[in-house]
C-alpha cells in the first residue's frame, strides 16, 4: 500500500494542523493585502506580495498535503520536465505581453474607430494612452 | 527503471516503488499543470497587454470576500481529505468516510458560493460577446435590447403565431376597444423607434459632460428613458434591458475569467465525484479503497493549488497600465 510510505503508522495529525493552520494565515494575509492596497507603493508591489503569498501556500500544499517532501527521487523525474514546460510557456510568451499587441490605440474596425474618436475627440487615434 | 520491485504479495515487478494507479495519477496531474498553465500564460498576456483592463468591481462585478471564502472552504476540504488519507491508513474506515462525506459538502458549499459569483455576472450581463466596449457599442446594445423588449411585450399582449413585427403592426392598427396596455405598448414602441433613429443619426450621446470616459454621466433622456419603462406596469416587466455601460477589454475579462473559473468548477465536480465512489461503500468501506482515497486526495490537491493560483490572479491582482509601461 503505498500510502503506508509516508503515513502508515506514523501521526501525522499535528503536522497537518500546523499546516492547515498557515494556510489560513496565509490566505487571511492575501485578503488583507487586498484590503490594505492603497497603502502599496504600487499596483505591482501589489501583485508580488499576493502571487509570492500564493506560491508560499502553492509550495506546503505540494510538499506536505501531496507528501511529495516524503516520496522518492521518482517525482524529480516526473515532475521535472512539466516544472520547465510550465515555466517555459509563460516566458515564451513574454515577448507579446512586452509589445501590447492587442492595443487600444488599433482599434479592430472601423466602427469602433469612428466610435473612440467620439469618445474623446481630445485624443486622436494613437494618442489615447 | 532499473531497479526491481517486490511486492507485498512476493511477486516481482518492474517499476517505480508506488501504484500504477498513483503513477497514473501524477502523470495525468503532470498535464493538469500544462492545461492550466496554458490558461494563466495567456491571461497573463491579454492582461498586461490590455492597459485599461477592467478592474473596478463595479465593471467585474467580483466579490473578493466571496474568492476568499471560497479559498478557505477548498483549504479546509484539503486538510480533510489527508485526515481522511491517514484514516484509512490506521484503519480507521468510518472515521475516514465521515471526512470524506465533509469534503464532498464542502465541494458542494464551493460551488454553491461560486453559483452566487456567477448569477451576479449573468444578471449584470458581463459574459463574453454580450459586453458594449464603447459607447457607441453601448447605444446599440440598448437600443437591441428595448428591440427585445418591444417583441416579447407584443407576444404578451397577442396570442398566437404571428411575428413580433405583425403582432406590432395588428396593435397599432387596432381602433376600437384599445386596453391600456395596448396604448403603453404603442408608446413604448414609439419611444424604440425615436431612440433607434436618434443613436443611428448619431443625434444622441450616452454620456454628458467632458472629462476621462469613466467620469461622464449617463445622458438624462436615456436615464428618464430607462426610469420612465421600467417603472411602466405594462412594459417594466417584459423591460430586461441593462444600464449601458461601455466596459474596455470587458469581453477578453468575461471570456478569461469564465473560462478560468469555469474549467476549476468542473474539476471540483470531477473531484467530487470522485468522493461519491468511496462513500457508497458506507460501513463495507476497506481498506481496498486506501490508493483510491490516495489518488483522489492527490486530484482534489491538485484542484485546491490551481485555486491558490485562481484567487489572488483574479480576484486581487491588479496589473493596470503602469505595471505594463
Amino acid at each position: 500500500m503505498s500510502h503506508s510510505e509516508h503515513s502508515g503508522g506514523s501521526d501525522h495529525s499535528g503536522l497537518y494542523r500546523a499546516i492547515f493552520g498557515l494556510l489560513c494565515v496565509f490566505t487571511a494575509l492575501s485578503w488583507a493585502a487586498d484590503e490594505a492596497k492603497a497603502f502599496f507603493p504600487g499596483r505591482s508591489t501589489l501583485a508580488v506580495v499576493v502571487l509570492g503569498i500564493a506560491t508560499l501556500k502553492a509550495l506546503v500544499v505540494m510538499l506536505f498535503f501531496m507528501h511529495l517532501k516524503f516520496e522518492r527521487a521518482w517525482k524529480y523525474v516526473l515532475l521535472g520536465p512539466t516544472v520547465i514546460l510550465a515555466i517555459g510557456l509563460p516566458l515564451a510568451l513574454l515577448p507579446d505581453v512586452g509589445v501590447h499587441y492587442y492595443d487600444m490605440d488599433v482599434p479592430q474596425d472601423p466602427i469602433s474607430q469612428h466610435a473612440f474618436e467620439r469618445l474623446d475627440p481630445a485624443d486622436g487615434p494613437g494618442q489615447s494612452h | 527503471m532499473s531497479h526491481i520491485q517486490t511486492s507485498g504479495h512476493g511477486a516481482v515487478r518492474m517499476g517505480l516503488a508506488i501504484p500504477n494507479s498513483k503513477l497514473c495519477m501524477w502523470l495525468f496531474l503532470g498535464t493538469e499543470i500544462m492545461f492550466f498553465t496554458a490558461f494563466i500564460g495567456s491571461y497573463l498576456v491579454l492582461r498586461l497587454g490590455s492597459p485599461g483592463w477592467p478592474s473596478d468591481v463595479a465593471d467585474t462585478h467580483i466579490n473578493v470576500r466571496l474568492g476568499g471564502v471560497n479559498t478557505f472552504v477548498l483549504i479546509l476540504s484539503s486538510y480533510l481529505v489527508v485526515l481522511a488519507h491517514e484514516a484509512m491508513g490506521k484503519s480507521e474506515f468510518q472515521k475516514a468516510w465521515k471526512a470524506m462525506l465533509a469534503v464532498l459538502a464542502l465541494g458542494c458549499l464551493f460551488l454553491g458560493i461560486k453559483s452566487i459569483e456567477y448569477y451576479g455576472k449573468f444578471s449584470h450581463d458581463i459574459l463574453p460577446g454580450h459586453i458594449a466596449e464603447n459607447d457607441y457599442q453601448a447605444l446599440q446594445k440598448l437600443v437591441g435590447e428595448s428591440v427585445q423588449a418591444r417583441d416579447t411585450l407584443a407576444d404578451r399582449l397577442v396570442s398566437g403565431g404571428d411575428s413580433p413585427l405583425q403582432k406590432a403592426t395588428s396593435i397599432r392598427g387596432k381602433v376600437d376597444g384599445v386596453t391600456d396596455a395596448e396604448k403603453a405598448f404603442v408608446a413604448f414602441e414609439t419611444a424604440v423607434a425615436d431612440l433607434k433613429s436618434k443613436v443611428r443619426k448619431e443625434e444622441i450621446s450616452l454620456h454628458v459632460g467632458s472629462g476621462s470616459p469613466g467620469a461622464h454621466e449617463l445622458n438624462p433622456l436615456i436615464q428618464a428613458y430607462l426610469d420612465k419603462w421600467r417603472s411602466d406596469p405594462t412594459v417594466g416587466p417584459a423591460f430586461r434591458v441593462h444600464d449601458p455601460h461601455p466596459i474596455v477589454y470587458g469581453n477578453v475579462f468575461a471570456s478569461i475569467y469564465f473560462i478560468m473559473t469555469g474549467f476549476h468548477a468542473i474539476h471540483v465536480i470531477v473531484g467530487m465525484i470522485l468522493w461519491v465512489f468511496p462513500l457508497l461503500r458506507g460501513k463495507n468501506l476497506g481498506a481496498d479503497y486506501c490508493d483510491w482515497v490516495e489518488n483522489s486526495g492527490l486530484y482534489w490537491h491538485f484542484v485546491d493549488l490551481v485555486w491558490i493560483f485562481l484567487f489572488p490572479l483574479i480576484y486581487i491582482v491588479n496589473f493596470g497600465s503602469a505595471a505594463v509601461v
